[in-house]
């Protein structure tokens, strides 16, 4: 069933969106990043010398191939047989400070600016109207607090329908009106957390309907509201008694937990919702969220039992170390790497100095080197974990060393002004990539900015060649392929009229074989006109210790914007 | 009971309380302490339009760490609107001081609280943190030096050095790690992470609090035990009281711990005094890593923010308790050593 049928119940995958996924200390760490966690400069310094030593070792490999893995081995989790779901328990989670971690605008999902990486907090008091679950490694939509939805007009109105007698934490209930009024308050507010949607009007015709009038078509809609604001309903009535201030603390929602108490990006206590919808749901009694400062903190945390989950570890030379004591999941890669070159000005406004980049990048060398050859090296922006995925674009232009130095002959040379947003893997990608273009005779200088800095860079178009995250689950939705690739989008190095036709058609392609195509015929035409070459994605990995189960957290669920989210309402523990 | 009934042990403390008392209560002190804290305030005006200037330096603001790089430029517009960040430099900074002049600190641009509400749920932590971290060092540094000045390059002296080494040679995000994997991880005893208020039982606040208060103590410590050591081994080997109270026939520890200590403390002091700005740095790492609610996890989550109220609001937090602390520590002065008078001519 596709996202264009008349729907009660979608059982096929539609899609969703993503800023990007464990990038999230990399190039796709998009909200609330900065100088964060000093104490993770140690690792820094670590890995930076680590990533000295993968560049020295990549230069003198040069194309031969083969490495020990440096990191985690498959298989991707070490879960044991689960048995029978039981109540009772309380879970504490870690999530990464200054990121999951981090909520410093509050909860409230108008305005909760880092909402997209808190998606475990928000979706535990809100629940979801869809959410994703997992299953055929992609994942697919399943309702929540909706039942199901219609696409008519060709994608241009939309109908949301609700579950009828679902009620707020606080007695009142979620019905269309509290949905119409929630999201035109989110579409009114500056957060960039609302979904970017041409509206006309939303209406509510009857108390379990909302309609959704848009002036585009839009085919990826439902994907797109994974990674919105528009997922989270919170109580009108409860925003309305508390003010916007307090209730940003102690919101209200519909989800399978209500808050006990929130000191902001530090701790979240919740307790289990007696007004939630589906009944025996949540397993938990209670459910904590605590910021952890890093990875290594969470790995010591975890094994002093002061934390039962960990969600979204992102450095793969733990991976042992956590999957000795843990139930270590990795969960699905979406957003590959990728090198984003400025096709409008020198010197990669010429093709050939394109290609040079390309045929000296060896993908699978640095995946060997860096992260023991544990991520597929992709052709496009689509990666295993997310939708329209396809292994390898015809037409690519492979690594080639012979190639590269002929073409950089021809050039005259080349020398590449490289940036990337500052952290710990962006260093290592930086260093190696730099060492491997050397052989190719390209002299690349490095920079690491942050967030802010990134961000100048791009306004002064000037910039040259970046390390990125491109896609999504859903390359409609989130950081997706127009985030990199259109011409509309200030973080985009190529302008051409014929790939921004492709994009727009893609998104609003109701039929998901129609999408899948034109997704396809866009990787292609990238790699024809050599606009960036594709490294790979990274994962992360979701941690719980023994006797603790759910959906996302000791199975795979692709991440739709940050970290994997697990379905909090069936998650328990023995 | 007059003060001449006073039992021999007892004299002396009761009589040195009185000296301090009274010369608190005399008028020259309060000048004096009228006088630094007029002084402070140039000093803290000073640090927090540096603070400004810093902050506004930095690239980015509020608005686009909030909104992220995902936000276009209309979006980070309207929302820099909105929190008054299009104004000019000295505006800002000058709406900010009328504030704080007034007896506010201002709103989180992140969150809209109000500073004061964020610093005054996160002061206690902070504070209590600080306050153990002191405890500790001081009880372990004075009998450390003590016992190490008894017998220069004796056993303990030797150990001691060499342990005082190791606690400074060693970071404290890394020492912390240590101390968590030792009585967190294997030996269980303490927890890795979190914060449980006092009112919820002191017991399990101390609990929560020790093992961040050692990580900041241990190098602490190290330095205070070799610093006082030093200074009562110049006391005990260069002066003339010294001297003479061993002629009296006073007994080593006696000379050790009643005159010479009392001489050396001098120095301790002013380092405390001193080491509170660096303490107040070390909490924002510490607090990070144990996930603590206080004042330095307020500040390194502000400044990722660029919500430079809250950035203000604690460093003029800081900047009000280094004054004190070295306010403090110019009054203990007077009150251990009598020829220390302010406001008035010394003896």
């Amino acid at each position: 069933m596709s996202a264009g049928d008349s729907a009660q119940v979608p059982s096929t995958p539609t899609r969703a969106p993503g800023l990007s996924t464990p990038a999230r200390r990399g190039s796709g760490r998009l909200l609330a990043s900065a100088p964060r966690r000093l104490a993770a400069r140690a690792r820094l310094v670590a890995l930076t010398a680590a990533a000295l030593g993968a560049a020295v070792a990549i230069a003198a490999c040069g194309s031969s191939g083969h490495s020990k893995s440096t990191a985690a081995s498959k298989p991707s989790t070490t879960a044991s047989a689960p048995g029978t779901p039981h109540p009772g328990g309380s879970l504490t989670v870690l999530e990464l400070g200054g990121y999951a971690g981090a909520w410093p605008a509050g909860l409230d999902p108008a305005t909760n600016t880092n909402g997209a990486a808190d998606q475990d907090q928000m979706n535990a008091i809100y629940g979801q109207l869809f959410q994703l679950a997992g299953g055929g490694g992609q994942g697919h939509v399943i309702p929540d607090i909706a039942t199901g939805y219609k696409a008519e007009d060709g994608g241009k109105t939309w109908l949301i329908y609700l579950r009828p007698g679902v009620k707020f934490s606080d007695g009142t209930p979620l019905d269309a009106q509290a949905v119409v009024f929630n999201w035109k308050r989110d579409l009114a507010s500056p957060c960039t957390c609302k979904p970017i949607l041409l509206v006309n009007s939303i209406t509510a015709p009857n108390p379990t309907t909302v309609k959704l009038s848009l002036k585009v078509p839009d085919g990826a809609l439902i994907n797109q509201l994974l990674v919105a604001n528009f997922n989270w309903i919170a109580s009108p009535t409860a925003l309305k008694k508390m003010g916007e201030q307090k209730f940003k603390i102690t919101p209200v929602g519909a989800g399978p937990f209500e808050v006990v108490s929130d000191t902001l990006s530090n701790t979240l206590v919740l307790k289990k919702n007696p007004n939630y919808w589906q009944k025996g749901r949540p397993y938990l009694d209670g459910l904590t969220f605590k910021a952890t400062a890093d990875d290594e903190s969470a790995l010591e945390t975890m094994q002093a039992n002061g934390a039962q989950a960990y969600d979204g570890m992102a450095t793969p030379q733990l991976v042992p170390q956590f999957r000795a004591h843990f139930t270590t999941t990795e969960e699905p890669a979406t957003s590959p790497y990728d090198i984003q070159l400025n096709t409008a000005v020198p010197p990669f406004n010429n093709i050939k100095a394109r290609l040079a980049i390309y045929y000296a990048t060896n993908a699978k060398l640095i995946d060997q080197k860096l992260f023991g050859d544990q991520f597929p090296v992709v052709q496009g922006f689509t990666a295993p974990g997310g939708l329209f995925y396809e292994p390898t674009i015809p037409g690519y232009p492979t690594y080639n060393l012979a190639k590269a130095k002929a073409l950089v002959k021809q050039l005259g040379g080349l020398n590449v002004n490289f940036f990337t947003l500052s952290s710990p893997v962006n260093q290592n990608f930086m260093t190696a990539l730099q060492a491997m273009w050397k052989q190719a005779g390209i002299n690349a200088s490095i920079h690491l900015y942050t967030l802010a800095g990134l961000i100048q860079q791009f306004d002064t178009k000037k910039w040259q060649a970046a390390l990125q995250t491109a896609g999504a689950w859903d390359p409609a939705a989130g950081v997706g392929l127009a985030f990199r690739f259109a011409s509309t989008s200030p973080f985009s190095g190529v302008h051409d009229p014929h790939l921004d036709a492709l994009i727009n058609q893609a998104q609003a392609a109701v039929n998901p074989a129609t999408r899948k195509q034109l997704y396809f015929q866009a990787a292609e035409y990238i790699a024809k006109n050599a606009y960036g070459p594709f490294l790979f994605p990274l994962a992360s990995w979701n941690v719980a210790a023994h006797g603790v189960y759910g959906p996302g957290l000791t199975t795979s669920i692709p991440s739709v914007v940050v970290n994997t989210a697990p379905l909090w309402q069936d998650v328990w523990m023995k | 009971m007059s003060a001449s009934s006073t039992p021999a042990p007892l004299a002396a403390p009761v009589a040195a309380r009185g000296r301090l008392l009274r010369r608190l209560a005399g008028a020259s002190v309060l000048r004096f302490i009228g006088r630094r804290l007029l002084a402070a305030i140039p000093v803290l005006w000073g640090v927090s339009f540096l603070t400004f200037i810093v902050m506004n330096a930095l690239p980015g603001d509020a608005a686009q760490e909030l909104l992220g790089s995902s936000a276009t430029p209309a979006e980070v517009h309207q929302l820099s609107v909105k929190l008054g960040l299009d104004k000019p430099f000295l505006t800002r900074y000058g709406d900010w001081l009328h504030d704080l002049i007034t007896g506010h600190l201002g709103h989180s641009l992140a969150s809209g609280q109000s500073v004061a509400s964020i610093l005054g749920s996160d002061l206690p932590v902070t504070l209590e943190l600080i306050a153990y971290a002191f405890v500790i060092s001081l009880v372990v540094a004075v009998p450390a030096a003590v016992l190490a000045a008894r017998r220069p390059g004796g056993v303990f002296d030797r150990v001691s050095l060499v342990l005082s080494m190791g606690g400074l040679s060693i970071a404290n995000y890394v020492l912390a790690l240590l101390l968590v994997y030792v009585f967190a991880v294997k030996l269980g005893v303490l927890p890795a992470i979190g914060w449980v208020p006092p009112g919820q039982g002191f017991g399990q606040n101390l609990r929560t609090l020790t093992l961040p208060a050692l990580s900041i103590a241990i190098p602490l410590l190290c330095f205070y035990a070799r610093l006082l050591r030093a200074d009562l081994v110049e006391q005990l080997q260069g002066e003339e009281y010294v001297m003479t109270a061993r002629a009296k026939g006073a007994g080593p520890w006696r000379v050790l711990l009643r005159h010479a200590l009392r001489n050396a403390i001098f120095g301790l002091i002013t380092v405390v005094a001193l080491n509170l700005g660096t303490l107040l740095g070390a909490t924002v790492i510490i607090e990070d890593i144990f996930g603590l609610p206080g004042i330095g996890h307020e500040l390194l989550d502000a400044i990722s923010n660029r919500d430079v109220p809250v950035v203000e609001g604690a460093v003029v937090v800081f900047g009000v308790a280094v004054v004190l602390a070295n306010l403090l520590a110019d009054l203990l002065y007077s009150a251990l050593d009598p020829r220390v008078r302010y406001g008035g001519s010394a003896n």
